[in-house]
């Protein structure tokens, strides 16, 4: 028996539901003004070289300069354009941002599915760990882990922040994955002779695609916030060039005092900005995984 | 939609007066955000006179509900009236706002929902909720509030003692009673009930209706009853509305309805409809197995036979086919086809108990299946009846390996299943397999038809690769979906109810297992859907000389498929031995009140 029509395949039903999830984002008001803000901050992080008017280390210019036609944003106080220090900068947050907020979200989602699933002992020593990242105080852990492994770079600071942030996202994908393991298909699956992880990764997991996607925004966004803090903080790499970076030298040169606002003014606007439109961007994905939620669907 | 215009005119209403409810050219959009307007109520009319009963039937997707709310001015968006008025004495309550809306409330129109038992405050006891209506609609003076909200509970046949309860602490049939017992205080002069049993056990159901009944009769309020059960509302309701896609098909008086439909679509709903009790049962495409030849006929109703109307048209759609299929296959003269020779293992369910453990300490503990002892022949067909909570689903998990007994043993063959695990259990899915009662859920909504199958069949058998597929496609088609590539390829939100279901059951014969259990498979069906599921079960039993272990509430379906019967109450069999036969003469009390609570609308209407 031959196929009586050979019509095109149809995407894979992943693949389909990931174009369905991005339409849905892009017809969301406030979430297609998030991308627009998210395209731009990559456009600038990826083309920084050719961009930014000068190398960010160059300190070759007069100190502590006002803003002028050289200088839109004025020079640092170690005689640097403010301006292409922000544009590099971007590359930094954007880096922590998603590299961070991804590895976070992987554990979270290996370790909340698996607890979820499972039950007995092994649900009982997950719940211990996952308390434990729980109660203990994120941003001293942080401060404590970054100051311990000091001068490692930008990825030590991801380390630090995914290793401090997967907790919530685990318990909150735990609960959904619980909810779904007593639906009939998962049943189903084990009747047909499926084994657990593939049940876990293959029919659970799928099912959850909005949840996880809004837990890594959610999990971006701590970490662009997080990375900020810690370089403000003076505990990461301060010779790098990042957002967080510039607000720490501004600090230290009392750039206030001297009347450059905009030292201390532009890094975090564009911190303020990235998050924000990560934020935004999960109301869109709020309106899939929770059609009510999407706006206008309801007069109330 | 022959009929439907001539009928919309003004009716005589009892008493000749003028109606209390006039719907007129009411069409009812859902306009969801983002998606395509559905038109789900389209130019309605209809009168309803004071004090009259009318039932609304329709299948799923009927719009039956959307007009209930619209009726009742619930439509919330994204539903919305895009025409027409309905006239509440001569109000449009289309126009009202929020607070006419509610202050009309008393004395107005209530609605009780379907899972109105679920709309109790948990942390407010019965009396409290009576108190929040008196004090919002000041209708009862306060020194006689006690009292009426006692009286009011009486109304729905409960004690006094209930006002003191929280919701959690009484039953689901008790937390309807009070629903509609608040409804009632209202004193309101229509109420609209919404499928207001169907979330209810068998029993529960048949008492809530009739007090919902005898309320009518003694209030003498307007009632309209929302239901897909045709059975149900043609035995409560004096008028009758049949509603499809949205538009009225017929309208006329129950017994009218029910001897002498006119509409084509009326006749089909009144064909699925059957009493199990009767010598000779069939739906459209399938037949009961005819009792065997067991003495005298009992003292049954001859006239329950009226419904069946054996040439009515059988279900359309691609449930049609297999329908047919099943129905030119079954050898009539033939018996039902058990005892196949060559068939494989028996089931030996011996004194199997099991007891959960209570939830909290010093609690009792649960006692779900008590001491339940039955065989199951090679390629026999038996009924697991009973209401929920009778231990039937906990028997079921505890045959496929899921849940482990805590006294007893079970047999399939000389295997033991009882201590099976790991990989043992997984071989034990080739020969028990499972076809689940909801059809929406247990199917994984991401994945095709074709991944659902393959994997399966790559888990359970041997087949690889051109060979799979093949096999893929031959299950397909057993199950009558065809042309089968076309249904490979689908989602599970592009298949209706009933295809969804033949999927689970291709799923469950990938290993070509022994036994087959069904837990409730047609319970999550439309009626017009079930008869064609029914009949590829009992045709594939036959083809395959598997055995079929049907789990059921529903009586009718029980007798169209099985040939023994157990009867399961309160984790005991209490009685059990041929289908026909329990059914024809039950001995058991609690048999007899599982029968008798199957609506019968003869009774009321006559032959």
């Amino acid at each position: 028996m031959s196929a009586p029509e050979t019509a095109p395949r149809p995407l894979p039903p992943a693949l389909a539901g990931l174009r369905g999830g991005l339409r849905t984002i892009w017809t969301h008001r406030k979430a297609r003004i998030g991308l627009i803000v998210l395209g731009l901050f990559v456009v600038l992080a990826v083309l920084a070289p050719w961009i930014a008017p000068y190398d960010p280390k160059d300190n070759s210019f007069g100190r502590s300069l006002a803003g002028s036609a050289q200088h839109w944003l004025g020079t640092t106080a170690a005689g640097e354009d403010v301006l292409s220090q922000l544009i590099h900068g971007a590359r930094i947050s954007l880096l922590v941002g998603f590299g961070a907020g991804g590895i976070s979200t992987i554990i979270s989602v290996v370790i909340g599915l698996c607890w979820g699933y499972v039950r007995g002992l092994p649900g009982e020593v997950i719940n211990f760990v996952v308390n434990l990242f729980l109660v203990i105080p994120g941003l001293p852990l942080m401060i404590v882990v970054a100051t311990y492994l000091s001068d490692g770079g930008i990825s030590v600071i991801i380390a630090v922040i995914a290793i401090t942030g997967w907790a919530w996202g685990a318990r909150v994908l735990r609960s959904q994955t619980a909810s779904l393991r007593g639906r009939d298909f998962v049943e189903a699956a084990r009747f047909s002779g499926e084994r657990a992880p593939r049940i876990i990764f293959r029919e659970i997991l799928p099912n959850m695609t909005s949840l996880i996607a809004g837990g890594f925004f959610g999990a971006a966004t701590a970490a662009i916030l997080a990375e900020a803090g810690l370089e403000y903080l003076g505990l990461g790499d301060s010779t790098i060039v990042s957002w967080g970076t510039m607000l720490y030298w501004a600090q230290n040169s009392n750039a206030l005092l001297t009347g450059q606002w905009a030292l201390l003014f532009a890094p975090g606007l564009c911190i303020a900005l990235l998050a924000t439109s990560l934020t935004l961007i999960n109301f869109g994905i709020d309106g899939i995984s929770n059609p009510r939620l999407r706006e206008g669907s309801t007069g109330r | 939609m022959t009929g439907t215009e001539t009928t919309t005119g003004p009716r005589d209403t009892p008493g000749g007066e003028a109606p209390l409810l006039s719907v007129r050219d009411l069409s009812v959009v859902y306009e969801p955000v983002g998606a395509t307007p559905t038109r789900a109520v389209k130019d309605v009319s209809f009168d309803v006179g004071r004090g009259e009963f009318l039932g609304l039937v329709g299948e799923s997707g009927s719009g039956k509900s959307t007009l209930g709310f619209a009726i009742t001015a619930l439509a919330r968006p994204p539903a919305r009236i895009e025409g027409g008025r309905i006239l509440f004495g001569d109000v449009d309550i289309a126009s009202m706002d929020h607070e006419q809306l509610r202050t009309q409330r008393q004395g107005g129109f209530a609605m009780v929902l379907q899972a109105g038992m679920n709309t109790l405050n948990p942390v407010r006891t019965i009396r409290q909720h009576f108190g929040d209506i008196f004090a919002a609609h000041r209708h009862v003076a306060p020194a006689r509030r006690e009292a009426r909200a006692a009286e009011l509970v009486r109304r729905v046949s409960l004690g006094p003692e209930v006002l003191d309860r929280y919701p959690f602490e009484l039953s689901g049939g008790m937390r309807q009673r009070v629903t509609i017992a608040l409804a009632l205080s209202l004193e309101p002069q229509l109420m609209v009930f919404d499928e207001p049993t169907t979330a209810l056990d068998v029993l529960v159901q048949h008492a809530v209706m009739d007090t919902i009944r005898a309320l009518q009769a003694e209030e003498g309020f307007t009632a309209i009853l929302i239901s897909h059960d045709l059975g149900v509302v043609l035995e409560s309701a004096h008028r009758v509305l049949v509603m499809r896609e949205g538009r009225i098909v017929e309208d006329a008086p129950s017994a009218d309805i029910l001897h002498r439909p006119q509409h084509e679509y009326t006749r089909m709903l009144l064909s699925h409809f059957a009493d199990p009790r009767a010598e000779h049962v069939s739906l459209p495409g399938i037949e009961a197995p005819e009792p065997a030849a067991d003495g005298p006929d009992g003292p049954d109703a001859p006239a329950a036979d009226g419904p069946d109307g054996p040439d009515a048209p059988a279900a359309d759609g691609p449930d049609a086919p297999a329908a047919d299929a099943a129905a030119a296959d079954a050898p009539a003269a033939d018996g039902p086809g058990r005892r196949r020779p060559g068939a494989g293992l028996e089931l030996r369910v011996e004194g199997v108990t099991k007891s959960f453990a209570p939830p909290r300490r010093r609690a009792a503990g649960v006692l779900a299946v008590d001491d339940v002892s039955f065989t199951l022949a090679p390629g026999g067909a038996t009924a697991l009846v009973g209401q929920s909570g009778s231990g039937k689903s906990t028997l079921a998990k505890m045959i496929t390996g899921v849940e482990k007994p805590t006294a007893g043993t079970i047999h399939l063959g000389s295997t033991s299943i009882g201590p099976l695990r790991g990989r043992a259990l997984r071989e034990l899915r080739r020969t028990v397999q499972m076809v689940f009662q909801d059809p929406y859920s247990a199917l994984n909504p991401l994945s095709t038809v074709e991944y659902t199958l393959t994997r399966a069949l790559a888990n359970l058998t041997d087949l690889r690769g051109p060979a799979l597929r093949r096999r893929m496609l031959e299950l397909l088609e057993t199950v009558g979906l065809t042309p089968v590539e076309q249904y490979a390829a689908k989602l599970p939100h592009q298949l209706s109810g009933g295809q969804r279901q033949r999927v689970v059951i291709a799923r469950a014969l990938a290993a070509d297992p022994q036994v087959i259990i069904a837990d409730e498979p047609v319970s999550m069906l439309d009626v017009s859907l079930r008869a064609g599921v029914l009949a590829l079960l009992r045709d594939l039993r036959e083809r395959t000389g598997m055995s079929l272990l049907y789990i059921t509430h529903d009586l009718l379906s029980a007798r169209l498929i099985t040939d023994d019967i157990l009867v399961l109450h309160e984790g005991r069999v209490v009685e059990q031995g041929p289908t026909a036969q329990v059914m024809r003469h039950p001995r058991d009390e609690y048999t007899i009140r599982l029968l008798e609570a199957i609506p019968d609308p003869a009774r009321v209407h006559g032959a």
